[in-house]
This record gives C-alpha cells, structure tokens and sequence, in this order.
C-alpha cells in the first residue's frame, strides 16, 4: 500500500520558484494500477521522481507499506530504489552494450539478488513478457521498440519490487504494440501484487487503469 | 574516427613513456655500473711522487695499514716500485732507450746508466705487490690489460723471492716459469709469467711486497696505495679522511670527480628521459581525461538510469575507471613497442654520445683493485680511467616483462588519473535531471 500526504515540490529557477507539486496526497493499493494524465509541464514527472525516491520531496511523507520513505538519505533512498522501485520509461532506457537478459540481470545485480538465481529470474522475467530465448541474447539495437518495452518491464518487475512507476510507457510506440504493453502491466502488477502508476497523456490507455488522477500545476486530483 | 584518433595519440603519449621509461632504465643501469666499477677508489702516493718519478719520502707499512680504520674503506693495496739498475739484475730490459729514453733517462731520479758513459739503458721496474690476484684477473696496467699466460700467482702476504714477469721481459731475458734471475744479489724463481699487452707494462716484473721490501732495504716502505671504498658516494669523504690522517706526507687523488665528469652526460641523459617520461604520462593522462569526460558526457542518460535502476556512485565510478583501465593497458599491450619489449631481451647500442675516457698510464703499476674497481695501482693516477672509458663506451637497452609490468602499472595510474574528473562528474549527475529531459 502506497501513501502519499501532502507533497511538495518547489525548484528554483532563474525565472523564481516554481512550485511543481503541491500538497499531494493520495494512495494506492498493492496490485493496483493507478493512471496519472496531465498536459507537459504539469508536474507529472516530478512527482514520479518524488515518489521513484530519485528527488527529495520540500514537504509531506511517502509511506510504502509502512515504511517512511520521504526523508531517507542518498544512500537510502538508492538502496531502497534498488529493491523496491521499477522504472518504465517512454524512451525504454536500456543499456545499449547490453543483451535484453543482461540488462534485466543488471537490476537483479542492483537489487543484490541472489547471484546462482539471476540467470533464472531473468530468464523468468523474459518469457513473461513474451520474450524467447533468440530475443534475450539480443541487444537492444536488435529489438522492435515493442520488444524493448517488453524487456524494460522484465527489468522492472525482476527484483519484485513494491512499486512500479511507468512514465509514458506506451508514448514511443503504435497503437496496438501499446495496448499489449499496458496489458503487460496490468497482468504484472496482478501476479506480483504490486502497485503500478502509469503517467500517460493518453486517455485511452489512462482509462484501462484501475483509478485515474489528474495533475495540473503541480496539484493532483482524481477523476471519477 | 574520432575514437581510432583518441586511441593513435594515446598510443603514441604511452609510447613516448615506454621509450623513455627504458631508455632512463637503460642509463640508469650505466651509471649504477660505471660507479661501482670504477669511482670507488682512492690513490695514495707520497707527497711530490708519480708513478716512479718525481721525489718525496715512502710512506710506511703502518700508515697505509691505519687506512683501514677508516669508516667505509673495504681494503688497501699497497706497493713498493723499485727499479732494477743493470748493476742490481742480470736483468737486460727489453725497452730500447730510443730518444725518449735519452732525453729523459737522467731526469728526476731516474737514473738507469749503464755504466757508459753518455747511454742510457732503461731500467727494469720491479713492483712489489699484496694484491697479486687482482692483477692478473684482468685490469689496467700501464695502458693494458694483465692476463696471467703460464704459472701460477703469489700470496698477498708471501715474502718468498718468486716474481711474475712481464713477456717482453721474460722473451728478452729467456726466462720461463721456474727460470731464475738475479735481483739485489738474490736468485728469484720465476712462477708466472703475465701479458699486459703493453710494450712498458710488459717489461716489468711483480714480486712479493714484503719480498721487494727486504731486498732493496725499504722496510715498511710504501710508495702508493689504491683505497677501495664500499660505495662511490662515500668516496670523497673517504678521501677528505684519508688526507687528514695522512697529513702533508700524502697526495691523496681519487677518481670520483673524473668519473663524474664522465656520468655527466648520461646524468643529463637521465635527467631529460625523466623529464619526458612525467610528461608524457601527464599527457597521457590529460588524453584519457578528457576522452572519459567526453564519454561520460556521451553516456550521461545511460548513468541516469543506472542510477535509477539503483546503481551506486561507487559502482558506476568503478565501472568507468574498470573501462579507461582496459581501455590504456589495450594500447600498450598492442603497441607495438610494447611487443618489441617483450621479445627484446636487451639489446646493446654503442655508447656514441658517451666521450670515450681518457687513457693516460704512463706505467704499471702491476696490480689493480679487487672485483669492483678498476683503476690503476698506486703511484699511476690516470691508469684507472682507461677501465671506465671501456665501461662507458657501451650503453646497453634492457627491457623486458618488468618495464612491462611498470608500464602496466603505470597505465593503472594514468588511467586513475584520468579517471578522476570524470568520476567526479559521474557523482554530480542526478538521474531525476537526466530522465526529467527525455
């Protein structure tokens, strides 16, 4: 269960503040896809890192099944990124020099799983999303853009983390390759229980997620 | 292209640091060698003496003894140089006055008449010896190199009267190993006979210091002394000690400032290949930085998601520095002076910059210093120098798995080095930036 009460954001530009998320709060049940629609600039990727521990929030508390993640140190917050945070990004944000099973083992690594149990996993994670084993020696120049979405959820998914963040994951791909990836999600987050926020300016795909919430200048509200 | 330019200048900046690494090696090997060969000893003759000439008073067995006592002094080979007149031997010299000889036959001392009037007969130098091994092991005497042709040598302390005789003098006089001649009205046996390759050399004879002493009445008397001492730097100190003791009754030369102005060269040599070699390993450190910089700025998103992904600043770092590492010790190793290396198990080039050293040596003085010094005996201050000249004429290239595994080192450091700004810039990149520009 993820709790957020009352977020802020603030940055400092050369134009002054801009406050990019204010007083957010909201929740999110395990196994739980949530949508976040908002137009650009909004404050939609911002509060994705607030809550993908990559940025400290100026105020309020994240709480993930009872543990305080809000004010952790650097060294915190990357270890618990490591273990219990998954990143889908819209550009895919593989390691080009890396085979598909060696960027989902590269998270395993991160996550300090178990190193006999990698090679598995990965293989594991791979198949799940309909990746063989021709596709996992690959490397991503190798790939559709369909197929490297696929392996990017296998990399976040792999470590079984408690919080999947999904930034525009359909946003480089057609239409009919991203419907199946938002499906991907959906089944991942329904095996492992985990809870899935998907920032998409797509109603389409925003309206497959279990509950939506709408950003605009940084504040959130939901939609019924 | 660019990467195949990154990596022809870097090879070319380690090569340059290969080349002068060796070639410093190289020099630095020659200079160890010269010194220990040559420039650790000092010369001790009477005041106002050389080489059998001039005049003065003997030094005594005792003072040159006392020489011992001296911090850093490892031994002390003392001679007695007498001359045989036609009226002491049945000796006949080999050497032919020729006009030199009448010129200065009769001239400071050196009186060798024959007993006719108005000619001159070159008299037969006998040098009495407690280091007769050495000298006839190889080193210089007058100019040549002794080398023992038939018989054996005498004990240090031997005062039997046994002599070691030059060829010249040994054919003139139809003397062979056990032949006898008669020196101060006392039979001598000959035991060796001794090459030196030198006309004058040749036509001495070695005998017994204590021998030489007892038949020509110069008991306790010495008449030079070559100190050897443990280490070339602790030569002048010696020397400044041996002065002190000896006082006035003493000229106390050694060869240290000859050799220096022989090191010099290879000094500056050593100086220049250091100099290139810190540069260029700078160089190639400035090379690798700003190749890493200009990686890591390639790389920036790939180091945002990493560190999303949850990648430490350390394990991102180590990565780098692991890569640069690969990176420059890739380019040694296919370098093609690195190869050369390898397989180059020395290699020797002639000394050409290195002024051959000068050979004065007037005479033998028929011993030389122990293994690890080469001058010539007491009484003969230049004789040395014609062993360090040979010694400098020949610079030899050594190089093999340990430059190598310097070099390789030395790669690990560059690519440290090089690393740093770049690892630097590696912790300053905050992965919410990164993938917030997407």
């Amino acid at each position: 269960m993820l709790n957020v009460e009352n977020l802020n954001k603030t940055f400092k530009t050369d134009g002054g503040e801009v406050h990019a998320v204010r007083d957010v709060s909201f929740h999110a049940a395990d196994g739980e896809v949530v949508a976040i629609i908002g137009a650009s600039g909004s404050g939609k990727s911002t509060l994705l890192s607030l809550l993908g521990l990559l940025d400290a929030p100026d105020e309020g508390s994240i709480d993930m099944n009872g543990t305080q993640l809000a004010h952790l140190d650097a060294a915190g917050r990357t270890k618990y990124r490591s273990r219990q945070v998954g990143f889908v990004f819209q550009a895919f944000n593989l390691i080009p020099n890396l085979t598909a099973k060696e960027n989902v083992k590269l998270a395993l690594e991160f996550a300090e799983w178990p190193k006999d149990d990698r090679d598995a996993r990965a293989e594991q994670m791979l198949s799940m999303v309909g990746l063989g084993a021709d596709k996992a020696s690959r490397r991503p120049n190798k790939l559709s853009g369909g197929e490297q979405q696929r392996v990017a959820i296998a990399r976040a998914f792999s470590a079984q983390p408690q919080l999947i963040l999904a930034d525009e994951p359909t946003g480089s791909l057609d239409r009919a390759t991203g419907q199946k990836i938002v499906e991907l999600l959906r089944n991942a987050a329904n095996t492992q229980k985990t809870t899935v926020l998907v920032v998409t300016h797509d109603e389409k795909i925003a309206k497959q997620a279990d509950r939506r919430l709408e950003i605009e200048d940084g504040v959130l509200t939901e939609i019924a | 292209m660019r990467s195949v330019g990154v990596v022809v200048i870097l090879a070319v900046a380690i090569a340059l640091s290969i080349s002068m690494l060796i070639a410093r090696d190289a020099v630095t090997a020659k200079i160890n060698t010269v010194r220990s060969s040559t420039g650790n000893t000092i010369t001790v003759s009477p005041a106002g003496f050389f080489g059998g000439q001039g005049g003065g008073t003997p030094l005594t067995t005792a003072q040159i003894t006392g020489l011992l006592s001296i911090p850093n002094v490892t031994a002390v080979q003392a001679q007695l140089s007498e001359r045989l007149t036609t009226s002491q031997t049945n000796l006949v010299t080999p050497i032919t006055a020729g006009s030199l000889g009448s010129r200065f036959g009769g001239f400071g001392g050196r009186s060798g008449a024959s007993g006719s009037t108005g000619t001159f007969s070159v008299p037969i130098s006998v040098i009495g010896t407690n280091s007769p091994g050495n000298s006839l092991v190889g080193g210089a005497n007058g100019g040549g190199t002794e080398k023992l042709t038939s018989g054996t040598t005498f004990s240090p302390t031997s005062s039997a009267d046994v002599a070691i005789v030059g060829t010249d003098l040994a054919t003139k006089n139809k003397l062979k190993v056990g032949s006898t001649f008669t020196a101060w009205k006392t039979t001598i046996t000959v035991v060796g006979i001794y090459d030196a390759g030198s006309t004058f050399a040749n036509a001495d004879a070695l005998m017994p210091l204590a021998t030489v002493q007892k038949l020509a009445a110069a008991t306790n008397q010495i008449t030079g002394a070559t100190v050897v001492v443990n280490n070339i730097n602790n030569v002048a100190a010696a020397s400044t000690a041996i002065t002190k003791k000896l006082g006035s009754a003493a000229d106390v030369t050694s060869t240290q400032a000859t050799v220096q102005s022989q090191l010099a060269p290879l000094n500056s040599v050593k100086d220049i290949s250091t100099y290139t070699l810190i540069g260029a390993v700078i160089g190639a450190a400035i090379i690798l930085l700003l190749s890493m910089l200009m990686i890591v700025r390639e790389r920036r998103r790939e180091i945002g998601v990493l560190k999303a992904l949850g990648a430490t600043n350390r394990s991102v770092v180590s990565q780098f520095i692991a890569e640069s590492t690969t990176f420059i010790v890739g380019v040694i190793i296919s370098s093609p002076i690195t190869s050369a290396l390898v397989s180059a198990s020395g290699g020797s080039s002639p000394g050409g910059f290195v002024r051959r050293g000068t050979g004065f040596g007037g005479g033998g003085s028929g011993f030389t210093p122990p293994a690890g010094a080469a001058t010539g005996g007491g009484g003969f201050r230049f004789g040395g120098t014609r062993g360090l000249g040979n010694t400098l004429t020949q610079l030899h290239t050594s190089a093999g798995w340990s430059t190598l595994v310097f070099a390789l080192l030395a790669a690990i450091v560059i690519a440290a080095l090089g690393s740093t700004v770049a690892s630097a810039t590696i912790t300053r990149i905050r992965p919410a930036e990164v993938l917030r520009s997407e």
